[in-house]
C-alpha cells in the first residue's frame, strides 16, 4: 500500500471520527449530566441544519447563520425539558420513549413545514492533494471544529458557574441540594445545551450532509452508540469512542467494504459492551 | 336475513355517500403519503388522481366515472400488507397502484395473486418481477444501464467503477453494469456497495481514486446519499472523472444537490419534465394547475399516469371490469401515448417498452437532455418471463451472481 | 374475602378468558376483513407479550424482541414452505421451529448480557444494537433451502398461510378460521405464560428485577434466572413472527427495523407495563388507532400524532390502561397491609432460636471458619481493604469496628463477593472461595446482611422469606415449614401477607435477618444491623447475635460501640484498610491510640 493512499485513509478517518463526535457531543453532554438519553437528538440536528439553511437562504452568510440555529435548537430544547423531560426526571426508559415519540413528531413537521426536498447549500469547492490522492478540504476543516467543541464544552464545564452547579448536581446530588443548587434549572440549561450542540453539528454539517427531515435518523444511532460506548466521562470518553468506533469503521471501509465498516462498528461496540459492561470511562478516575 | 337487511343498509348507506353513486369500477392506491419514502408517494399519488381526474372527465372507463379508494403506507412495509388486503377484501377494488420500493411489491404480489386482481407496479427497478397479475409501467435496470454504460463508454473511456446501495436494486444493477460493460468491451476497475444509513463517503472517494477509473456509476439512494455527490465534486474529481447515474433525479435529488456539484452529472430515466414533446407539455399544464409547480415532476408520478390510463383503456377494451378479461386486454399489445413519448405494454413480460433519456445536470437545479433512445426493450424480462406461453409463471428473476 | 376482592386476585384469568370465548365466538360471524386486520393484532400482542415478560417481570427493557421475531419467523417460514407440500398442516412446523430458533438466538444474546453482567442500559443498547446488526447483515442475505428463497432486501415470497388440515389437498384456512386459530394459540400461551409467573421459576424472576443483588445473596444463581427468562420470551416472540410469516405470506428485513423495534415497547406499556393480558390490549388500540388514521381520517399525518400520543402516554398513563384500573380498583378493596400497623415489639425466644439453629446444623452441618489472608482491594487511589488478614470462628461473635471510611464495609464486601479483590485470598471452612461467584459462596453456608435492608417491598412478608428458604430447601412444602418457625419467632404471624415496603424501618430489618436465617447460614456477616433500631430491639438482637454465634461463625461490621459492647466478642478495629487494634472490647476502650482515631484526634489519623 502507498504511502499516499494511507496518509489519506488516516486523514479522512479522522475527519470522519470527527464528524461523528461533532454529531454525538450535545448527547452525550445531556447524558453525562442528566442520565437522559435523548432519542430526538437526531431531530434537533435537523432543526439545527434547516434553521442554518433557512437563514442563509434569507441572504446571511452561512458563518452567521451558525448561531442562529444553535439558538432556535436550544430555545426547542428547554421549552421540550420543561414541558416533558423534567417531568420523567430519574425514569431513564420512560424518557427514552418519550423523546422517541417527539422525534417522530419533529420528523413529521419537518415534512410539512420543509417539504421533502429543499435546495442545498453544498460544499465549499476546495480541496488539496496528498501524492495521487485528492480530498475535500471541508470534511478535514471538521477535525478542528470537533477540537473547539470540546474546548467549549470543558470550558463551560470547569470555567463558569453553570458548568459546575451542573458536575455538583450530578455527583453530589444531596449536597448540591443543600447548598441551594436548583437542579431544575440546571437541567434545564443543560437540556438546551445539549440541544444547543445537536443543532451546532446540524449546521455546521449541512455543507456535508443535505437537510432533508430524516437525516437525524442516519446519525442518531451511531451517535448514541458511541455515548453508550463511552460511558459516564463526557469527553474524553466520547472523544475515545468516537475516534475509535467512526475513525476505525472508516478505515475498515477503506481497506475493505463499506458494509465490513458498519459490521465493524456494531460488533466493536457490542465487544467493546461485554469488556466494559458500564463504559469504557466507568472506572476512570479523571471525570471530563 | 337479518344479515342482508343490515348489508342491504350499509350498502344504500355507502351508495349514498360515495361521490360517484354509480361507480362501476373501483380502483385502490397504497402510497407513502407519509413518513421517509413520501417524497416519491405522494407524485405517485397526485398522479394517480389526476389520471382517474382526466378520464372521468372525458366519461370514465364503460361509461361510468372510475371511484378511488386511497391508502397511506407511512413508509411501513407491514402497512403495504395489511391495505392490500383491506383492499382486495373490504373494498372489493378492480385494480390495484401500489408500492414503490422492491419489498413493498414483493410483499403485495403474493396477496394479488391470490385474489387474482391486476396490479400495477409503477416505479424504476432492479428488474424481473413476473406473473399474471403484475404489470410494470416504469423502467428496468437492465432497460436504462443498456444504453447508459454504451453512451458512457463511449463518452469518457473503458474503466468502470461501480458505486451502489448494498440491497438488490444495487447489487442487480451493479450485475447489469458488469454485463454492458463486457459487452462494450469495457472493464469494471472497482465498485463499493453502501449500506443505506452510511454518511462517510471519504473511503469511497479514496477508493475511486486508487483504481483511477475513466468513470462511475453512482446510485445513491434517498436524498441522503447524495453527500457523495458534493463530496465527489469538492475532492476536484469531477473535472477528471465522469459520473453517470440511472436514479440521480429520480426523487428530485437535483434540488438538493448544490449547482456546482450537480452539473454536468449524467443520468438516464424513462420521464424528465422538460421533455419536448405536446402530450407532455399537456400533462405539465394539468398538474402544475392542481399542483402548482414547487416541486419538479418526477418519473414515477408519470409511471404511475401510465399505469391508470393503460387500465383504463384495457378496461374500455375489454368492455367490462373483470379481472381475467382486462389482463386479456392488456396483454394485447396495448399503446399509450404519453408524456415520456409513446408507450407499449409488452404483451409477454408485462413491462413497458419506452423512451429512456440521457439528460445532464445544468447549472440551475434541472437537467438537459443529451440524447433520447427511443422505444427501448426490457430485454431481461422479455427473455425471462412469457407470460403468454407461461400464465402461470409466478417469480422474481434476478441474475444468477451480482 | 368478598366476591371483588376474589375477582381481583384472579382478574388476569377471568377476564382473559372471557375476552377470549367471546372473540372465539364472534369469530365465525365478523366481516373477513376485520378477522384478518384484527388477526396481525393478536400476533402482535403476542409479541408485545415477550417483551411484557423480559421486562416487565425480568426487568430489561430489550430492544431485541423483533430480532427474535424476525429470526424466528423466517426459519419457521423456510420449514414451513418446505414441508407444507408434503404434510399439508404448516403450523405443526413453522410454530416449534420459530419458537426454537427464537430461543435459541435469546439465549446468545442473553448470555452475553447476563454473564457479562451488564447495566441495564447498556443491555438495552446491546439488544438494540443485534436487531441493527441483522437488519444491516439481512439486506444483503441471500440463500436458497430447498423451495425457500430468501432474497435479501426484497425478502421471502410464497410463504404458506395458516393451514390445519393434512395431505397434499388441504387448504390455508379462511380469514376467520385462522383468526380463531391465532388466538386460540395466543390464548394458550398467555395462560401458560402466566402459570409459568405464578410459578416458583416466575417468583424468583419477579424477586431479581426487584433486586437482583438480594436474590443472589439469597443463594439463587441470577444470570441463569434471566437467561431462561429471556430464552422462553424469545421462544414467544418466535412463535409471534412465524405466525406472522403466515399471516402476510411474506418477511423481509424490515421486520429488524427500527420502527418495528420500538413499536413493541409501546404496545407494552399502553397495556400495562408486567401485566401479561396488557400488551395484547396495547397492540389492539395501537393497531385499530394506525388502521384508522391510516385510512385519511386526519389528512395522513399519522407519524405526527403516534408520536404525540407516545409522549402523553409515558407522561400520563405511566402504568398504562390495566395498571391504571388495577390501582383504581384497588382503592375500593380494603387495605390488606393494615396488620402493619398492629405489629408489636419483636421478642426473641431463644428457645425457639435455639431450636431453628439445631434443625439449621442437622441440614446443613456444623459452623464453618472462614478466613481472609492478604486481602486487598483498590479503587482508584483509594484502599479501602489493604492486605487484611483474619480468621474468624464460631462461639462467640467478631465485631469489626471502626471511624467512618475504615474498610469495614468494603472489607465485608469483599469477602462476600460483592467487590472483586485484586490480591490475597478468602476461606470457606477449608476452601477456597476467593474467584467463586456470590450465590455460590452463599450455597457453600455463607448468610450476608447488607447495611440497608434488603426486601422485596412488592412481596408479602410471607413471600420474602419464603424466597429465601426455597433457596436451600428446593421444596415448597419445607420452605413453608421453614418460614413459619421464623415468622413465629418474629412475631410477625400476623402479618405474613402484609406487603414488605409496608413495614416500619426496623421492622423490615427484622424481616432482612430472618431472610438470612431461612438460609441456615454457617457463616454470618451482618453490616450495621442495629442501624435504625430502638433500643429495645437493639437488645433483643444483641440477643439474638449472641445466641447465634454459639451456632455459626458470625461476624459483625458496627459503628454502635454500645452495641458492640453487649455483644461480649471479640472486637478489631479497622483504620485507613488496616488492621489498626484488636481483643476484647474493654481493651480496645482502653487503647488510647483507638480513642485517637475515633475523635479525629492528631497523633493516628
Amino acid at each position: 500500500m502507498e504511502l499516499d493512499y494511507l496518509a489519506t485513509v488516516l486523514l479522512s478517518s479522522l475527519a470522519s471520527a470527527s464528524i461523528l463526535l461533532i454529531a454525538t457531543i450535545g448527547l452525550a453532554v445531556v447524558f453525562g449530566l442528566m442520565g437522559v438519553i435523548n432519542l430526538a437528538h437526531g431531530e434537533f440536528l435537523m432543526i439545527g441544519a434547516y434553521a442554518a439553511l433557512t437563514t442563509t437562504k434569507l441572504g446571511i452568510p452561512y458563518i452567521l447563520s451558525i448561531p442562529v440555529a444553535v439558538l432556535i435548537t436550544m430555545a426547542i430544547g428547554a421549552v421540550v425539558e420543561i414541558l416533558v423531560i423534567r417531568r420523567l426526571y430519574g425514569r431513564i426508559f420512560d424518557t427514552m420513549l418519550a423523546t422517541w415519540g417527539i422525534s417522530m413528531a419533529f420528523l413529521q413537521l419537518a415534512v410539512l413545514i420543509f417539504g421533502t426536498v429543499t435546495p442545498g447549500i453544498g460544499m465549499p469547492q476546495y480541496n488539496f492533494q496528498i501524492g495521487d490522492y485528492s480530498l475535500a478540504g471541508y470534511p478535514i476543516l471538521m477535525i478542528g471544529v470537533a477540537a473547539l467543541m470540546m474546548a467549549f464544552v470543558y470550558f463551560l464545564m470547569t470555567k463558569t458557574v453553570y458548568g459546575m452547579k451542573a458536575r455538583a448536581s450530578i455527583q453530589e446530588p444531596e449536597m448540591a441540594r443543600a447548598i441551594g443548587i436548583q437542579s431544575a434549572r440546571v437541567n434545564t440549561m443543560t437540556f438546551a445545551i445539549g440541544c444547543g450542540l445537536a443543532g451546532f453539528a446540524g449546521a455546521v454539517l449541512l455543507p456535508i450532509v443535505p437537510a432533508t427531515p430524516s437525516m437525524g435518523s442516519v446519525f442518531v444511532i451511531k451517535a448514541f452508540l458511541t455515548v453508550v460506548v463511552a460511558g459516564p466521562v463526557t469527553l474524553t470518553g466520547s472523544a475515545l469512542a468516537a475516534i475509535g468506533l467512526g475513525g476505525g469503521a472508516s478505515v475498515t471501509a477503506s481497506f475493505l467494504t463499506s458494509v465490513a465498516g458498519d459490521a465493524f462498528f456494531f460488533l466493536i461496540t457490542a465487544t467493546l459492551l461485554w469488556l466494559y459492561p458500564l463504559g469504557i470511562s466507568a472506572k476512570w478516575r479523571w471525570k471530563m | 336475513m337479518k344479515k342482508s337487511l343490515v348489508s342491504i343498509g350499509v350498502a344504500i348507506t355507502v351508495a349514498l355517500s360515495a361521490q360517484f353513486a354509480h361507480a362501476e369500477t373501483k380502483i385502490g392506491a397504497i402510497f407513502d403519503l407519509t413518513g421517509g419514502l413520501n417524497i416519491y408517494g405522494i407524485q405517485q399519488n397526485n398522479a394517480l388522481q389526476l389520471a382517474v381526474e382526466n378520464i372521468n372527465a372525458n366519461g370514465g372507463v364503460l361509461g361510468e366515472p372510475i371511484e378511488v379508494v386511497t391508502y397511506d403506507a407511512q413508509s411501513e412495509l407491514s402497512k403495504y400488507t395489511q391495505f392490500a388486503n383491506t383492499a382486495l377484501l373490504r373494498d372489493h377494488i378492480d385494480a390495484l397502484f401500489a408500492g414503490l420500493t422492491s419489498s413493498s411489491r414483493e410483499a403485495i404480489r403474493p396477496i394479488v395473486r391470490k385474489g387474482n386482481v391486476p396490479y400495477f407496479y409503477a416505479s424504476l427497478y432492479e428488474g424481473g418481477a413476473c406473473d399474471k397479475q403484475t404489470f410494470v409501467t416504469g423502467s428496468t435496470a437492465s432497460q436504462q444501464l443498456s444504453v447508459l454504460i454504451e453512451w458512457a463508454v463511449n463518452k469518457y473511456g473503458k474503466k468502470i467503477y461501480i458505486m451502489a446501495p448494498d440491497y438488490n436494486f444495487g447489487t442487480i444493477s451493479a450485475h447489469w453494469i458488469h454485463e454492458y460493460a463486457k459487452q462494450n468491451g469495457a472493464e469494471v476497475v472497482g465498485e463499493d456497495f453502501l449500506s443505506l444509513a452510511v454518511t462517510d463517503y471519504a473511503p469511497t472517494i479514496q477508493k475511486i481514486q486508487a483504481s483511477k477509473p475513466d468513470f462511475v456509476v453512482a446510485l445513491p439512494v434517498g436524498a441522503n446519499q447524495t453527500g457523495f455527490l458534493e463530496q465527489f465534486s469538492a475532492a476536484g474529481l469531477k473535472d477528471k472523472i465522469g459520473l453517470v447515474s440511472t436514479n440521480y433525479g429520480s426523487g428530485n435529488q437535483q434540488v438538493v444537490v448544490s449547482p456546482a456539484a450537480g452539473e454536468g452529472l449524467i443520468t438516464n430515466q424513462g420521464y424528465f419534465m422538460h421533455v419536448d414533446n405536446p402530450t407532455n407539455a399537456k400533462f405539465v399544464e394539468l398538474w402544475t394547475a392542481k399542483y402548482g409547480n414547487d416541486t419538479p415532476i418526477v418519473s414515477v408520478a408519470v409511471d404511475t399516469w401510465n399505469a391508470v390510463n393503460l387500465w383504463a383503456a384495457a378496461v374500455n377494451k375489454a368492455g367490462k371490469a373483470d379481472a381475467g378479461d382486462v389482463i386479456a386486454a392488456l396483454e394485447s399489445g396495448l399503446t399509450f401515448d404519453a408524456p415520456n413519448g409513446t408507450v407499449t405494454l409488452e404483451p409477454g413480460s408485462h413491462h413497458l417498452r419506452q423512451n429512456i433519456y440521457i439528460v445532464e445536470g445544468d447549472d440551475n437545479h434541472g437537467f438537459k437532455t443529451v440524447e433520447t433512445f427511443t422505444d427501448v426493450i426490457p430485454s431481461y424480462e422479455r427473455e425471462k418471463c412469457d407470460l403468454i406461453a407461461n400464465p402461470t409463471l409466478a417469480k422474481h428473476f434476478t441474475p444468477d451472481d451480482k | 374475602m368478598n366476591f371483588s376482592q376474589k375477582l381481583y386476585s384472579s382478574a388476569g384469568v377471568v377476564f382473559p378468558a372471557f375476552g377470549t370465548i367471546a372473540v372465539l365466538a364472534s369469530s365465525g360471524l365478523i366481516d373477513p376483513y376485520l378477522a384478518y386486520v384484527a388477526t396481525s393484532w393478536i400476533i402482535f400482542g403476542l409479541l408485545g407479550l415477550s417483551l411484557d415478560i423480559v421486562w416487565g417481570r425480568g426487568g430489561l427493557l430489550s430492544l431485541g424482541q423483533t430480532a427474535f421475531y424476525g429470526l424466528g419467523g423466517y426459519f419457521g417460514s423456510v420449514i414451513a414452505i418446505n414441508m407444507a407440500p408434503v404434510t399439508g398442516n404448516t403450523l405443526i412446523w413453522s410454530l416449534p421451529a420459530g419458537a426454537a430458533f427464537g430461543a435459541l438466538s435469546a439465549a446468545a444474546l442473553g448470555y452475553i448480557i447476563f454473564y457479562a453482567r451488564m447495566g441495564s442500559l447498556q443491555s438495552t443498547i446491546l439488544s438494540y444494537t443485534f436487531t441493527l446488526l441483522l437488519l444491516v447483515l439481512t439486506q444483503t442475505f441471500r440463500l436458497d433451502v430447498g423451495d425457500a428463497v430468501i432474497g435479501g432486501d426484497n425478502g421471502m415470497s410464497n410463504i404458506p398461510g395458516f393451514v390445519l388440515g393434512f395431505g397434499s389437498a388441504a387448504e390455508a384456512l379462511t380469514p376467520n378460521s385462522a383468526f380463531a386459530t391465532v388466538v386460540v394459540i395466543a390464548a394458550v400461551l398467555y395462560f401458560f405464560t402466566r402459570w409459568l409467573m405464578r410459578s416458583t421459576f416466575g417468583r424468583i424472576v419477579n424477586c431479581v428485577r426487584i433486586d437482583s443483588q438480594k436474590t443472589e445473596l439469597l443463594g439463587y444463581d441470577v444470570r441463569k434466572y434471566q437467561l431462561l427468562n429471556f430464552a422462553y420470551a424469545g421462544a414467544i416472540a418466535g412463535i409471534a413472527g412465524a405466525m406472522f410469516g403466515a399471516w402476510s405470506n411474506y418477511l423481509n428485513p424490515s421486520v429488524f427495523s427500527v420502527s418495528e423495534a420500538i413499536s413493541v415497547p409501546i404496545f407494552v406499556l399502553v397495556g400495562g407495563l408486567g401485566t401479561l393480558a396488557g400488551p395484547f390490549l396495547g397492540a389492539l388500540i395501537i393497531g385499530g388507532l394506525s388502521f384508522w388514521l391510516g385510512g385519511g381520517s386526519v389528512g395522513g399525518q399519522t407519524t405526527l400524532i403516534l408520536g404525540l400520543i407516545l409522549v402523553l402516554l409515558v407522561m400520563y398513563l405511566q402504568n398504562g390502561m390495566l395498571g391504571g384500573l388495577t390501582l383504581v380498583w384497588k382503592k375500593f378493596l380494603p387495605d390488606s397491609n393494615e396488620a402493619a400497623r398492629l405489629a408489636g415489639a419483636v421478642q426473641i425466644d431463644t428457645d425457639v432460636l435455639e431450636g431453628i439453629l439445631k434443625d439449621a446444623a442437622d441440614h446443613a452441618g456444623p459452623a464453618k471458619d472462614v478466613s481472609s489472608t492478604n486481602l486487598f482491594k483498590q479503587f482508584g487511589g483509594v484502599i479501602p481493604v489493604n492486605k487484611i488478614s483474619r480468621h474468624f470462628t464460631t462461639g462467640r461473635p467478631y465485631s469489626i469496628i471502626g471511624p467512618n471510611g475504615a474498610g469495614k464495609s468494603s472489607f465485608l464486601k469483599t469477602c462476600v463477593g460483592i467487590y472483586k479483590p485484586e490480591g490475597g485470598k478468602v476461606q470457606l471452612g477449608d476452601e477456597d472461595i476467593t474467584r467463586s461467584q456470590i450465590f455460590d459462596r452463599v450455597k457453600k453456608g455463607l448468610g450476608v446482611k447488607n447495611q440497608k435492608p434488603q426486601v422485596y417491598g412488592e412481596l408479602t412478608v410471607l413471600e420474602n422469606l419464603w424466597v429465601a428458604a426455597f433457596s436451600r430447601t428446593r421444596n415448597d412444602a419445607d420452605a413453608l415449614v421453614i418460614c413459619n418457625k421464623i415468622l413465629g419467632m418474629l412475631g410477625f404471624e400476623k402479618q405474613s401477607g402484609v406487603e414488605a415496603s409496608a413495614l416500619s424501618h426496623g421492622q423490615q430489618q427484622w424481616l432482612d435477618i430472618g431472610m438470612v436465617l431461612c438460609l441456615a447460614p454457617r457463616v454470618v456477616f451482618l453490616d450495621e444491623p442495629a442501624a435504625g433500631m430502638t433500643n429495645e430491639e437493639t437488645r433483643e438482637l444483641s440477643l439474638l447475635v449472641r445466641t447465634l454465634a454459639k451456632h455459626t461463625t458470625v461476624v459483625v461490621v458496627e459503628h454502635d460501640m454500645e452495641f458492640v459492647r453487649t455483644l461480649e466478642g471479640h472486637v478489631t478495629v479497622l483504620h485507613q484498610g488496616k488492621v489498626f487494634a484488636e481483643g476484647d472490647i474493654q481493651t480496645v476502650r482502653a487503647n488510647e491510640r483507638v480513642l485517637d482515631i475515633y475523635l479525629g484526634r492528631r497523633e493516628h489519623v
